[in-house]
């Protein structure tokens, strides 16, 4: 398995950056790719990834595996889903902690249940059952969330740290999401952070977010990572660094040469607080 | 796996699905969530403030749908852009309604829109219906040129030469080939230089049809001009043997157009195996 340095810093392969990465193959740590985009037959996706893997390596994030669904998983997209990581050798694969579609329907966008022990227990059943198919590394991502129900006797991040835990997967921690769903929900991010097992951390997500008319805040990767966003970065690197870093911009995304100077701020940032007496 | 459980998911995820799914409203001129329209019981399970519980759930609604008619317009851009997106948008929600998504591949959303456009237009719309449907093959076939696998093109054999005339050939998944009434590959190629979601006016109908094929190039999807008669050549070469294609043409040309027709056929299938639109031969059972 290809190995990815504990510190690396990496970014989201997007379409429109192709012509740059390709002329300048710039120093980046490695590329995250929306695993979905990779499974179908198209011939020229596959190929830009080839040429993308031949320098850098690539990890793998899901949008589709729809854990915590009341329906079976797919066997069909697991079995994809494996190959495309044999495929490019990936250091690790990560989806996230929710359902993505039910009854038949996919609703395409990640959503949230309530957070109970019984779903703790159904979730890390199936994450566990997820890691020992692709034979590698496995990270669930917390959400960005905008409801939370009366149902749940758990904290967000105890149910999260509950499920990672029992499953002996790992953590794919986003800390906007962190943010946005702390924003939405009034809780401390910093209690949500010293509940994780940095040990467990592989790989660490940043990104932009969107604040709606009426305060809530929408995870919408459109732009620049926000200062609270970029201090919470700091206090996870400050609790349990080095871990790897991945910038997501998948909306109104501007030239790569703006998106690698955003990443840059992540290295500032680490450099400036090393320094720090 | 407890059976409690997944009965529990099953029921939460139907109703939170369905408020997911909720039509947006069309009414005021703009599409808004209708958070009225919630099932009670899933707002009175949200946490925090009532009050806010609909504009909550409102963002998971608007998320769906709007993701969703953006993939749909990514993919028939140009159906979008002739049609304008507050029509186009009206469509896409009635596709997305008959046809919701299955599976995990968002790109598959618009399979079948085509279709479903054949179905949906009338004369009463801004639009005239051929031209529409026009546009949507257009798109479509652009579309599958580009999801198209890798194939390895045709290379005939010495072989081969006997066997033709009573084979077919097997066209390429990358290549489609169109006829067209309106000039809607240069207005498709436009839009690469003007984004955004001005309605494109209505083109003049052309004064002859066209055909083109469209075919994977190495850095996208390309078009070849086809003559009249070649591009007639290559749809009867997608439902007939050579042999029978090359007769069927032949009925068609005129006693001048005949005494060419050998040579010029020569030429156009040389050309064809050259661009690659066949992966085979198959012999005429």
């Amino acid at each position: 398995m290809t190995d990815l340095r504990r510190d690396s810093l990496g970014l989201g392969l997007r379409v429109p950056h192709y012509d740059h990465l390709f002329e300048h193959w710039p120093d980046v740590g490695h590329f995250e790719i929306i695993s979905e985009n990779f499974l179908g037959p198209a011939e020229k996706p596959r190929r830009n990834l080839a040429r993308v893997r031949e320098r850098y390596p690539v990890v793998l994030h899901g949008v589709g595996l729809n854990l915590l669904s009341h329906e079976p998983l797919d066997e069909a997209y697991l079995d994809a889903l494996c190959r495309l990581a044999d495929e490019v050798d990936a250091p690790f694969v990560t989806d996230h902690l929710c359902w993505t579609g039910a009854h038949g329907k996919s609703h395409h966008d990640l959503l949230p249940t309530p957070y109970l022990p019984e779903l703790v227990e159904y979730a890390a059943e199936r994450a566990d059952a997820v890691q020992r198919r692709l034979g590698r590394p496995f990270g669930i991502e917390n959400l960005s969330t905008y409801v939370e129900f009366r149902q749940s006797t758990m904290s967000e991040w105890e149910f999260y740290v509950s499920v990672v835990k029992a499953s002996g997967t790992w953590f794919m921690l986003d800390v906007n999401n962190v943010y946005v769903s702390s924003e939405n929900h009034d809780f401390d991010p910093r209690e949500y952070l010293a509940a994780v097992d940095f040990s467990r951390v592989l790989q660490v997500h940043l990104a932009g977010h969107t604040r709606e008319p009426d305060g809530t805040l929408v995870d919408t990767h459109d732009g620049p990572v926000c200062d609270e966003v970029w201090a919470l970065y700091l206090a996870a690197w400050q609790r349990g660094g080095p871990f790897p870093t991945l910038l997501e911009w998948d909306a109104r995304i501007p030239p790569m040469p703006a998106v690698l100077a955003e990443l840059e701020k992540a290295r500032a940032l680490r450099t400036e607080d090393e320094h720090r007496p | 796996m407890n059976g409690s459980t997944r009965a529990f998911l099953s029921d939460f995820q139907a109703r939170f699905g369905a408020a997911v799914c909720t039509p947006l409203g069309r009414r005021t001129g703009t599409l808004r969530a209708l958070p009225a329209s919630y099932d009670r019981a899933l707002l009175a399970d949200i946490a925090g403030d009532p009050a806010r519980a609909g504009a909550r759930l409102a963002v998971y609604n608007r998320q769906y749908w709007f993701r969703l008619f953006g993939v749909l317009q990514d993919a028939f851009a140009l159906t979008a852009r002739l049609l304008g997106y507050w029509s186009f948008n009206e469509l896409a929600a009635r596709f997305l309604r008959e046809v919701p998504p299955r599976g995990f591949d968002i790109d598959r959303v618009p399979d079948g829109f085509e279709q479903f456009l054949a179905g949906a237009v009338s004369v009463d719309r801004v639009i005239e219906p051929a031209l529409l449907l026009e546009a949507a093959r257009v798109d479509a076939s652009w579309r599958d040129v580009f999801a198209a696998p890798h194939v390895t093109p045709y290379r005939p054999e010495p072989a081969d030469v006997k066997l033709l005339l009573a084979s077919r050939l097997v066209p390429s998944p990358a290549v489609v080939v169109l006829e067209l009434h309106w000039p809607l590959l240069e207005l498709k190629q436009g839009l690469a230089s003007d984004p955004g979601e001005r309605r494109l006016p209505q083109p003049a109908r052309s004064t002859r049809a066209e055909w083109w094929a469209l075919g994977r190039t190495p850095t996208g999807v390309g078009q070849r001009f086809l003559t009249p008669r070649e591009g007639e050549l290559h749809a009867l070469l997608r439902r007939h043997s050579v042999g029978e294609a090359l007769e069927r043409l032949e009925a068609e040309c005129s006693p001048a157009e005949r005494a060419t027709l050998p040579e010029r056929a020569r030429e156009w299938l040389a050309r064809s195996v050259e661009y690659g639109f066949w992966i085979g031969l198959e012999r005429n059972s």
